[in-house]
C-alpha cells in the first residue's frame, strides 16, 4: 500500500494542552482522504506538521515518502496546501500572487503562463485576476488558494477546511473541484467538520477527537464497524407472506420483519443490493411500491464514535 | 503525467525579492515618506532663492553646496524610511496570515529572510539614489557647477548601511514580537531614547565615548579644517558625511569638548583621535549590529512555528 501521507505516534502539544496525541495516521495514494473532527479536535494542528508550519513534539511523520522535520523545501515541491482561511498579501494582484507562487515552485515562465490562466478559469476568478486581492471576498480569497494548492501539479492535495466561508453554491462548487482533482490522479486530504461534505466527498476517512484518531478506514467500512449492518425498508402494494420466507434465504439477509405491507430487511452487507431484493421480492408475487436504505448516516457514526470516546475516558 | 518543475534557487530567490518589492513599493507609508522627502528636498532647494528673491538679492554660487548639505538623509529621515520599508516585512505577514501559503512553499525559510532583505535594500537604494540625484541636479542649477559630485556614491552608501542599522533593529523586534505596531514603536523608543541621552551625555559627561558604540547619532566632536571649525556626529546615523569628511579632509582629528557652568572657559577637551578612526569605528559598530540584530532576527524567523 503506497502511502501519501503517514504519521507514527504523531504529538503535538500547547503548553499543557495536548492538542494532536499519538496519532498514527496513514494516507494512501490516489484517494480522497477526509480528516474529520469537531472544531478543535487536532485537524490543522495535525495540517501544519504535516506541510511544515509547526515541529511535532513527539513521533514521525512522512509526507510523500520524505521524512518532515524542520525547514526542508523539497518536502513541499510535490505538495499543494490550502490552509482554513487562506490569507494573501493584499498588495499583490491574483494573477501576480500566482506567478510569484509559480516562481517559488521553480516554474519556468512557459509553464506558469499555461497553469495559471487554466487554474483561474476552474476557480471561477477569470475576469477578476488584475484586481488587487485586498479587494478580494471572503470567498474569491477561498478560490484563489485553492489555485495556488494546484499550481506546482501537486501529486498530494492537503485542503484544511476548503468550504469554509464560502456560500452553499460555493460548496457544492468546491466538492466538485475535489472530485475532480482525485479524477487527475492525485491524493487529496481534505480536513473538514462538515460531516455531510465528507460523506460526499471522501473515500476515506479519519475521524479525530481531541487530538486522538478514534477510526480511520474506507467510509464503507467505518459504516460497517460502527453502525452494524444496514436495514432496508420495503413498502409493497398488498402484503404477502412469501416473500418474506423467499428474502430471508437470500446469503446477504440476516432476518426479515414484516409488518402488513411494509418489510424490513437486516443485511449482512452494506453493497448496494436492491436489484437483487426488487427481482427476488418480484418473481415472488410481490409489488414493491418503494424501497430505501435505513443506514447510519455518518453524522450518527460520528457521534457514536464521540459518545464512547467520552466514556473510556 | 505530471510535469517535473525546475529546482532552481536563484529562481525561486528572485521570487521572493520580487514579492517584496512590489509590497515595498506599494506600500502607502513608503510612498508617504518618499513624498515627504521629496517636498523636504524640494523646500531647501527653493527656499534659499524664495528668500533672496524676496530680499532683492542675487543667490551666490556655491560649489560645494552639494557635498556640504545635500549628502544624504538626516537621521530621523533613515529612521522613517527604514520603519516604512521594514516594519510590516516580517511581523505584518504574521500578522495577516500571509506567511502560512510563504512557507509551505518549496522556498526555504534563510532564502526567505535574506531575499526579504535584499528587497528592502534595493527599496532603499532606489529611494536614497532617486533622492540624491534630485538634490544634485537641484544644486546644480540653483548654484551653479558642483565640487567632488564623484564622491556622492560614496555618501550613498554610507546612507544605506546607517539606514540598515535601524533595518535591523526594526527587523529584530517585529520578528521575536510578530508585531509591526510594536517593531515600530519599539524602534522608535530606542531611537529617541538614544537621540535624547547622546546629546545630554556628549555635552555634559566626560563618558561620550559609550555613544561611539551604540546606534543613533553618536557623540559630537569637533574638526577645525582651513581656520573653519566643522562638528562631527561619530555615530552610526553619519556614515555618509564621516566618509565625505574623511575623503576631503584626510589627516583631520576630531576633539571632543566637555561643557561646564564653571567660571572661565566652559569647554574642557577631553581628548582627540583621527576621523578615519572613528568612520572606521562606525562602520565596524554598524555592521556589528546589523549581523548580530538581523542574525539572532533569522534563527528566530528559521525556528519559529506558525501557530496562528
Amino acid at each position: 500500500m503506497a502511502l501519501a501521507i503517514e504519521t507514527i505516534g504523531l504529538t503535538k502539544r500547547y503548553g499543557s494542552l495536548v492538542a494532536v496525541n499519538k496519532l498514527n495516521l496513514q494516507v494512501e495514494k490516489n484517494t480522497i482522504h477526509g480528516f474529520l473532527g469537531p472544531n478543535g479536535a487536532g485537524k490543522t494542528t495535525t495540517i501544519k506538521v504535516l506541510v511544515g508550519l509547526l515541529r511535532p513534539d513527539g513521533g514521525t511523520v512522512r509526507v510523500l515518502g520524505r521524512e518532515v522535520y524542520g525547514d526542508v523545501p523539497e518536502s513541499r515541491l510535490k505538495v499543494g496546501y490550502m490552509p482554513e482561511l487562506p490569507r494573501f498579501p493584499k498588495h499583490l494582484k491574483g494573477w501576480e500572487l500566482l506567478d510569484l507562487y509559480g516562481r517559488m515552485y521553480g516554474m519556468t515562465e512557459q509553464q506558469r503562463r499555461e497553469q495559471i490562466p487554466k487554474l483561474l478559469e476552474m476557480v471561477g476568478l477569470k475576469g477578476r485576476e488584475k484586481d488587487f486581492i485586498g479587494k478580494y471576498s471572503k470567498g474569491m480569497q477561498q478560490r484563489l488558494g485553492i489555485a495556488q494548492a494546484l499550481l506546482n501539479d501537486p501529486e498530494l492535495v492537503i485542503l484544511d477546511e476548503p468550504s469554509l466561508g464560502l456560500d452553499p453554491v460555493g460548496m457544492v462548487e468546491v466538492r466538485e473541484l475535489v472530485k475532480n482533482i482525485a479524477k487527475e490522479g492525485r491524493t487529496v486530504f481534505l480536513s473538514s467538520h462538515l460531516l455531510f461534505e465528507v460523506e460526499q466527498v471522501c473515500t476515506h476517512i479519519t475521524i479525530i477527537h481531541k487530538g486522538v484518531a478514534l477510526a480511520s478506514d474506507t467510509l464503507q467500512n467505518i459504516y460497517s464497524r460502527i453502525s452494524g449492518a444496514a436495514t432496508l425498508v420495503v413498502e409493497l402494494a398488498k402484503p404477502i407472506d412469501s416473500v418474506a420466507d423467499v428474502l430471508r434465504k437470500l446469503p446477504f439477509v440476516s432476518g426479515v420483519e414484516q409488518g402488513g405491507r411494509m418489510l424490513v430487511i437486516e443485511l449482512k452487507t452494506h453493497d448496494d443490493v436492491r436489484p437483487q431484493i426488487s427481482q427476488e421480492i418480484t418473481r415472488a408475487g410481490g409489488v414493491i411500491v418503494s424501497m430505501s436504505f435505513k443506514g447510519r448516516t455518518l453524522e450518527e457514526v460520528f457521534m457514536q464514535l464521540i459518545t464512547e470516546f467520552g466514556g473510556q475516558k | 503525467m505530471k510535469t517535473k518543475w525546475q529546482s532552481d534557487w536563484k529562481t525561486r530567490f528572485w521570487a521572493v525579492v520580487k514579492y517584496e518589492l512590489l509590497w515595498n513599493i506599494r506600500k502607502k507609508k513608503f510612498i508617504g515618506v518618499m513624498a515627504l522627502a521629496l517636498a523636504l528636498a524640494t523646500l531647501s532647494l527653493a527656499l534659499p532663492v524664495l528668500v533672496r528673491n524676496i530680499a532683492g538679492e542675487y543667490l551666490p554660487q556655491n560649489p560645494d553646496y552639494v557635498i556640504s548639505t545635500g549628502v544624504g538623509v538626516g537621521g530621523l529621515g533613515m529612521f522613517l524610511f527604514a520603519v516604512a520599508v521594514a516594519m510590516n516585512s516580517i511581523s505584518g505577514e504574521f500578522e495577516s496570515g500571509s506567511i502560512v501559503p510563504l512557507l509551505t512553499k518549496p522556498v526555504s525559510r534563510t532564502i526567505i529572510f535574506i531575499g526579504k532583505l535584499l528587497a528592502a535594500f534595493i527599496t532603499l537604494l532606489a529611494a536614497y539614489a532617486s533622492l540624491l540625484l534630485y538634490m544634485a541636479v537641484g544644486g546644480w542649477i540653483i548654484y551653479g557647477p558642483q565640487n567632488n559630485l564623484h564622491l556622492l556614491p560614496l555618501s550613498l552608501l554610507g546612507t544605506l548601511i546607517s539606514t540598515f542599522v535601524w533595518i535591523a533593529m526594526v527587523i529584530f523586534i517585529g520578528t521575536l514580537s510578530k508585531s509591526s505596531l510594536l517593531a515600530a514603536l519599539g524602534a522608535f523608543g530606542i531611537y529617541m531614547a538614544l537621540n535624547i541621552s547622546a546629546s545630554i551625555i556628549s555635552v555634559f559627561t566626560s563618558q561620550a565615548w559609550i555613544l561611539n558604540y551604540l546606534p543613533g547619532s553618536g557623540a559630537v566632536g569637533f574638526i577645525k579644517e582651513n581656520g573653519t571649525s566643522m562638528s562631527v556626529s561619530t555615530g552610526t546615523d553619519n556614515i555618509a558625511s564621516n566618509i565625505i569628511k574623511c575623503v576631503l579632509y584626510p589627516s583631520v582629528e576630531v576633539a571632543y569638548l566637555k561643557f561646564s557652568f564653571a567660571p572661565g572657559n566652559p569647554f574642557t577637551e577631553l581628548f582627540r583621535e583621527p576621523l578615519w578612526f572613528v568612520l572606521l569605528r562606525s562602520l565596524l559598530v554598524a555592521f556589528a549590529y546589523i549581523i548580530g540584530l538581523l542574525a539572532i532576527a533569522w534563527h528566530s524567523f528559521r525556528h519559529g512555528q506558525v501557530l496562528e
